[in-house]
């Protein structure tokens, strides 16, 4: 850096732009200004990543200093909605602003929090992989304070994320993200996790550590992304026919293999339902008296309940037992003298036919891999080894095997979920060192730590919160309006729940009222934070087309954006150098972030705004004294809504705020400093905001032993509810029955994918065929549109930093649509050449990029653009995958989500005329 | 510095890096990440490959600066003083790495400069050579604290501290025991090794797992290296364009005519006497092709700065031909004698071969570089003399006469000239010409054989046979000769500039159907925990 002699200082901050953060960083401020980023070194020994931050990180004083920034509170001075009109917003002070807002919010409490058809008026979304709460301040508060709140407007939740393996990961082992645990794993089977783009610093300094000490990894992908390049082997497999070759490599070990010997017996046995027998009709067969499941004791040749000390277990075979099987709405089966045979032996019967030739012929991976995949899978597994962390012996098993998003989402993404925890659990390496492991947890309650989480439920399971489906509890009128609790129980009722039901469906609802629930209409008000679901959501144009139909939008505004377009009023929030919060750090965070230290950072405000802007916290603050909550609101901080509980336990100690009076941000994160700070030493030191300035980040460790869930499972006895899925099955069935009483008939095929163990269909039939639901051919649209994130773009809200822009550029598919070089060459597209991709639903357009490493059957666009108001992005003319897919029912799964995939056609922009296109874009 | 090519993602977290700590312009990037790609489907290989100045132990930027703006520290460092350099780009055409540029203007990435722009400017880098540093600043000052560069990230490079997958490592390669020795004990390689410059950036590109394999640049079929949109392809030079070349142009033919005029007078072809005006022609011809290189540096009142370097860049000795040729000329003009006019032809003389040598050290540019450039525009030079010589002669009979001596020289000088040129195509794949410059060449040579050499061959010889038009053919031959000669230099120094491109002789075995690395089914020698992490264990505090 260049020498300078004024007044120069460096603050300490975290950045937390994507789901893989934080990460720290200090920001040099001369004469007041920004100039310069670096990581901050003072962190290097504790932060996992030897405390760098990455590419998205510098990009934040081009962010603060952006003179496209919404310099003041706006109104909208048309009333008139929609892409075309000019909102013709107009600078107004932050007085009017909250005059104006503050007045709606007192109009829909006197109103009544819900409208008439029981939905809440008030809305609020925000943006991507839980980042905003982040930057949010105090803004939970007001919304614990408000009352109902519609969170269930989706901003591409379903399609953007792991979907599926949020809610089947927590419910099999509290793993809302999967991560190999990447210091000890040595063999990875990664289908289209894209994890050098999406899993942040650690995850790319432990994944260089893992490659450069000899970790083998194959990347399973239609589509070589950074992830397949830097993997030992990319196999291109045809979309979303992971199932196929995930389960050619079960068939390959547990058939072809002599599965005794080459899987973990003990850990099946004895961590897994295996040997629970299963009744003739599916059920447990369980025992009468009691009610457990039984197992059969090969010891002494007698079934006992699973749980009654049983020496040797059955895992196959047949067995003339009695008993009773419990199905769906307390259905009783008792059954004197019936056939029944364990779990392992219904999972070995029903893999039967999923040989590696027949997965070859599905997913166009040649069967010699997928044997030779799964023998190396199991060469490494080292069944037997143990390992020693911390003074505890667990077992090593070094190999993982991960799905990506659109693998983990939409249809076939259970199969695929079920799977991966198979794969794990066959060779006993779910939740032990060099396995899989889940690293937050979300649904469940408590959720912190994360192992504290796994509490005994019934049948020798971990307990899991189910939205209710018998006939008492079943939830007929829907909260809010995704329907999640009606819709899908495996969501559970968490406060991350509504926005991971199907948040894609609201928009689809106010489109098309479904049948058989309430009248469907916009909330009185919504209110947007760090998202733009007009451009990020599924088929974001006709988001768009909806959000047009919002009476009163509050948007917290950077800049001009394609979903504030639509809003009554702009107000303008501090970013993230000009704000102050305080987070939680360490322990088990999203993707790799497992720590050996658990604290505190502070986003420490190094910059006064440089545009008439507030901090969110004093935003939350003063429309929460409008709306007349000012109490309630008080009250939720100091019960820990900004983070941290202001009071202790049993009085440990009490940094309460006074409910009566309105605190400023100050106030508010001196008093989490301190409380905060309390908790973490245990009273012995306790730091408020100024120490927390100066330091910028307060750590204890944290013990790596809480990585793993698999000692607190074997301390209670609990099992991995896999491979039988008895539980979920009887949530479907009887979520099925609900659905026919009430005459409910659109969500039939998604209560098909309720299954003991899944079967396999053509899951890409499923997006080839939807022309169809338009009339069209499906010979007309002949490729498969993907997409896959981009590292410096994921989640940062950073598509108007013309420097991100920069250097984006240097990685390929960052200008445009990639094709495969033969296929452009059979279509006389050359590099760079404006081409149309289209679908039966929409339409983008961009530049060809040229590219080897894509199947010849594919395109694919990087990232979400197309941009038609967002400053300087809107020039980049770039294609995005979110303008051809749609959101449909017939495209959403059991789960609420569906896949980032489409079918189009491509063709020359120049031959637009020949498409019945007008002949310019 | 080490640079790993199993680590490193593309991340562009080193390049944003390198541009905060280096307060760079749009645009510019001293330290850039490309995204490389070989094979076919469904056998590809990827990787990102960081480039950036090699801090070469031989740097070919340096002998040719003319200031000594550019210079290499004892530490090997090479480093650029933007207060000297005038910013004529020869270090940027030399450097067979793409590293240098130079920013004529200030840019802002929204138009208008923001306040942390205007907070980190940098007037005194416009109009300069601009390049990585090696964060020498940064690595002195903590030297100064104590810290050791490479160990300690405030002592250490930005983009290596910032690197998060520890693919950039820095340190001092003199020292056995330091961590960038340590690396290259294994298989490695530097880029374009072949050009004898020893960069100091060498690259690992094996692991257990995915051991490298020899390939890479030279995997690229014709198509990729004809394609200047694939990054290990070198683009087109910018830097010298058509005001360079006139300088070559103009300089080459008052060079080559003040040498053959005075070859003439000695020959008796032209009247000895009229040598001081006709240098003096020369010496006006040559002011515009130096005019036109004067408009085209970055900082033109430093320009007197060029005179440094006398030792090894051939500018700077340029530079002096002309500070001798023109008192030479001056002084014959007032004080005609034999000896000036042989001093102000040798002097022309020895600014053609200036002139020519400056091309041929420019090793950024594989088309200049070559062993044939000096004798190529040598020659040319000459013939381009001879044609205005006989384009004089056609038209003012009082110079002389030409006798059969002009056309039977324009004849030997035509017949050189084309057999270089026949030559230099010829060699040109094996030279390392790169293909899209091969392919201008190979563009643009039936169009210099006709003009530059068939067209003056034949009035040459008709002139010989037909001495009654002796007039016309001459001066048809000399206008077609300097045409030639014009053309073919505007065509390689604008047009046929392709820059060196990356050459990577080695690459990790990884990727898909036959790229990928071998299979690994008998178990692992891998066990517990990988060294940096017990490395962080030993310390008593880090995470893995």
């Amino acid at each position: 850096m260049a020498q300078r002699t004024s007044a120069k200082k460096t603050v300490p901050m975290y950045c937390y732009q994507c789901v893989a953060g934080p990460d720290f960083f200090k920001v040099e401020v001369e004469n007041g200004v920004a100039t310069r980023i670096e990581s901050n070194w003072d962190i290097r020994k504790e932060h996992p990543a030897g405390g760098r931050v990455c590419v998205k990180a510098y990009g934040l004083i081009q962010k603060t200093y952006n003179p496209n920034r919404v310099q003041s509170p706006m109104k909208r001075t048309n009333p008139k909605k929609g892409r075309d009109q000019d909102p013709g917003f107009v600078p107004i002070s932050w007085d009017e602003a909250f005059d104006m807002v503050g007045g709606k919010l007192r109009e829909i409490r006197a109103a009544g929090l819900e409208d008439e058809h029981g939905f809440p008026r008030f809305a609020v979304t925000t943006g991507g992989g839980g980042t905003p709460v982040q930057y949010m301040g105090s803004w939970p508060a007001f919304l614990a304070a408000w009352g109902p709140v519609d969170q269930g407007f989706g901003a591409g939740q379903g399609v953007k994320c792991y979907h599926s393996e949020h809610l089947y990961g927590e419910f099999w082992h509290r793993a809302f993200i999967v991560s190999p645990d990447t210091p000890y794993t040595n063999f990875v089977i990664n289908c289209g996790a894209n994890i050098e783009a999406s899993h942040g610093v650690v995850g790319i300094w432990r994944e260089a550590d893992a490659r450069v000490r000899g970790a083998r990894r194959i990347q399973v992908e239609p589509h070589m992304s950074i992830t397949g390049a830097v993997s030992s082997e990319w196999v291109p497999i045809k979309p979303k026919t992971d199932a196929a070759f995930l389960f050619g490599l079960i068939h390959r070990i547990i058939h072809e293999r002599n599965w005794r010997e080459v899987c973990d017996v003990p850990f099946l046995a004895e961590r897994t339902n295996s040997p629970y027998l299963v009744g003739p009709n599916g059920w447990f067969l369980r025992d009468p008296a009691t009610g457990k499941p039984l197992v059969f004791d090969l010891a002494d040749n007698t079934a006992k309940p699973f749980d009654a000390g049983i020496k040797r277990p059955a895992m196959e075979g047949e067995f003339t037992l009695s008993g009773i099987e419990i199905g769906p709405d307390q259905r009783q089966w008792t059954h004197d003298s019936c056939k029944a045979k364990p779990s392992f032996q219904k999972l070995l019967e029903h893999m039967q036919p999923y040989t590696p030739d027949w997965a070859a012929e599905e997913c166009g991976v040649p069967a010699e891999s997928i044997r030779r995949i799964a023998d190396e899978f199991l060469a490494h597994a080292c069944i037997g080894e143990t390992i020693d962390i911390e003074g505890h012996t667990l077992p090593f098993r070094p190999v993982a095997v991960l799905v990506g998003k659109g693998i983990a989402n939409g249809w076939g993404a259970y199969h695929c979920c079920w799977a991966q925890k198979m794969m794990a659990v066959l060779v006993g390496a779910l939740e032990v060192p060099g396995g899989i492991l889940g690293t937050a947890v979300k649904l469940v309650r408590p959720a912190n730590p994360r192992v504290g989480s796994a509490l005994p439920g019934p049948d020798g399971f971990m307990r899991y919160q189910f939205n209710p489906t018998s006939a008492t509890d079943w939830m007929r009128q829907p909260n809010i309006r995704n329907a999640y609790k009606t819709l899908i129980p495996l969501v559970s009722d968490s406060p991350w729940s509504p926005a991971l039901g199907p948040a894609h469906l609201p928009w689809l609802f106010l489109k098309t009222q479904p049948k058989g629930l309430p009248r469907i209409e916009p909330p009185d008000i919504w209110f947007c934070y760090r998202t733009n679901p007009a451009i990020s959501s599924w088929n974001a144009p006709e988001v768009a087309k909806q959000l047009a139909k919002f009476p009163f939008i509050v948007a917290f505004a950077y800049t001009d954006d394609e979903t504030n377009h639509f809003a009554d009023v702009l107000l303008p929030e501090s970013t993230d150098l000009e704000s102050l919060q305080l987070i939680r750090i360490g322990g088990t965070k999203f993707n790799q972030n497992f720590w050996r230290h658990e604290g505190w950072a502070l986003r420490a405000k190094p910059l006064e705004p440089v545009a008439n802007t507030r901090d969110m916290t004093d935003i939350a603050t003063e429309l929460a004294k409008q709306a007349g909550i000012l109490e309630q609101y008080v009250g939720a901080i100091n019960k820990g809504a900004a983070g941290m509980s202001l009071a202790g336990r049993a009085g440990a100690f009490n940094y309460a705020l006074d409910p009566s009076t309105p605190p400023t941000s100050t106030q508010v994160w001196d008093a989490v400093c301190k409380a905060a700070s309390h908790e973490l030493s245990q009273g012995k030191e306790v730091h408020d905001l100024e120490w927390f300035r100066e330091h910028g980040y307060m750590l204890a460790p944290f013990p790596q032993i809480d990585w793993y869930l698999y000692p607190v499972m074997e301390k209670q006895n609990l099992r991995f509810e896999l491979p039988y899925q008895e539980r979920l099955t009887r949530h479907g069935q009887e979520l099925a029955h609900r659905f026919k009483e009430a005459g409910i008939d659109w969500w039939e095929k998604q209560l098909r994918e309720y299954e003991f163990l899944p079967t396999y269909e053509r899951f890409p039939d499923i997006w080839l065929n939807y022309a169809r639901e338009f009339g069209r051919d499906p010979a007309e649209y002949p490729l498969w549109a993907m997409t896959a994130r981009s590292f410096q773009y994921a989640w940062g809200a950073n598509v108007g930093i013309p420097l991100i822009n920069e250097v984006a550029n240097n990685i390929a598919g960052h200008k445009g649509v990639i094709v495969n070089r033969r296929t452009a060459k059979q279509m006389g597209i050359a590099e760079g050449e404006d081409v149309v991709i289209e679908s039966v639903t929409g339409i983008t357009e961009g530049k060809a990029v040229l590219r080897e490493g894509i199947r010849p059957d594919c395109v694919l666009m990087i990232g979400q653009f197309d941009h038609w108001k967002t400053p300087f992005a809107r020039d980049l003319h770039l294609p995005s995958l979110n303008s051809v897919t749609d959101i449909s029912l017939k495209l959403t799964d059991g789960t609420g989500s569906g896949a980032d995939l489409m079918r189009v056609k491509l063709y020359k922009a120049s031959d637009r005329a020949k498409h019945g296109r007008p002949a310019t874009a | 510095m080490v640079i790993d090519v199993n680590r490193c993602v593309g991340c562009q977290t080193c390049t944003i890096a390198c541009k905060h700590a280096n307060d760079t312009l749009p645009g510019v990037q001293w330290r850039r990440v490309v995204d490389v790609e070989l094979g076919e489907y469904p056998s590809v290989e990827r990787f990102f490959l960081v480039t950036g100045c090699q801090h070469c132990a031989e740097p070919p930027c340096v002998p040719v600066c003319p200031t000594g703006a550019t210079w290499q520290r004892e530490d090997g460092l090479v480093v650029q003083d933007y207060d000297v350099c005038i910013g004529c780009a020869y270090c940027a055409v030399s450097c067979p790495y793409q590293a240098r540029t130079i920013a004529h203007d200030m840019r802002w990435y929204y138009g208008e400069a923001t306040k942390q722009e205007e907070a980190v400017r940098h007037d005194e880098r416009l109009g300069v050579a601009q390049k990585c540093t090696f964060c020498k600043d940064r690595v002195d000052e903590g030297l100064k604290q104590g810290l050791k560069p490479g160990v300690d990230p405030e002592a250490t490079p930005a983009c290596a501290a910032a690197c998060i997958s520890s693919a950039i490592q820095f340190g001092d390669f003199r020292d056995p025991e330091s961590n960038v020795s340590q690396l290259i004990a294994g298989p490695h390689f530097q880029l374009n090794a072949e050009l004898g410059t020893d960069p100091q950036i060498k690259y690992l590109y094996t692991t257990p797992a995915i051991p490298g394999r020899p390939g890479g640049s030279a995997e690229l079929d014709e198509e990729r290296l004809c394609d200047p949109a694939h990054p290990l392809v070198g683009p087109l030079q910018t830097l010298w364009d058509w005001r360079a070349a006139m300088n070559w142009i103009f300089g080459g033919i008052a060079a080559g005519f003040a040498v053959m005029a005075y070859l003439a007078s000695l020959a008796g072809a032209v009247h000895p006497d009229r040598i001081p005006a006709l240098h003096f022609v020369a010496a006006g011809i040559m002011a515009i092709g130096l005019f036109c290189v004067f408009l085209k540096i970055g900082r033109k009142l430093r320009f007197w700065r060029a005179v440094a370097r006398p030792q090894t860049s051939w500018m700077t000795r340029e530079l002096y031909a002309v500070a001798v040729f023109y008192p030479l000329v001056l002084a014959n003009l007032l004080w005609p004698s034999a000896i000036l006019s042989l001093l102000g032809g040798a002097t022309a003389l020895v600014f053609l071969w200036c002139q020519a040598k400056i091309l041929h050290r420019a090793r950024g540019v594989p088309a200049w570089r070559v062993p044939l450039m000096p004798w190529m525009l040598l020659a040319t030079g000459l013939l381009e003399g001879m044609g205005l010589l006989a384009l004089l002669l056609a038209r003012f009979s009082g110079l002389g006469q030409p006798g059969v001596l002009v056309p039977l020289a324009g004849l030997a000088l035509v017949a050189i000239n084309a057999a270089l040129w026949i030559a230099y195509r010829n060699t040109a794949q094996a030279e390392g010409i790169v293909p899209l410059a091969r392919r201008v060449i190979g563009d643009n040579s039936l169009a210099l054989h006709i003009v530059g050499h068939a067209v003056p061959a034949l009035m040459f010889v008709l002139a010989l046979v037909n001495p009654a038009l002796l007039q016309v053919y001459l001066g048809v031959a000399g206008a077609a000769a300097i045409a030639g000669g014009a053309f073919w230099k505007f065509t390689l120094i604008v047009r046929a500039a392709y820059q060196q491109g990356f050459g990577v002789p080695a690459v990790p075995q990884r990727g898909s159907g036959t790229r990928a690395a071998p299979a690994r089914v008998q178990g692992t020698p891998l066990r517990g925990a990988p060294t940096r992490m017990k490395a962080a264990a030993e310390q008593g505090s880090g995470s893995p």
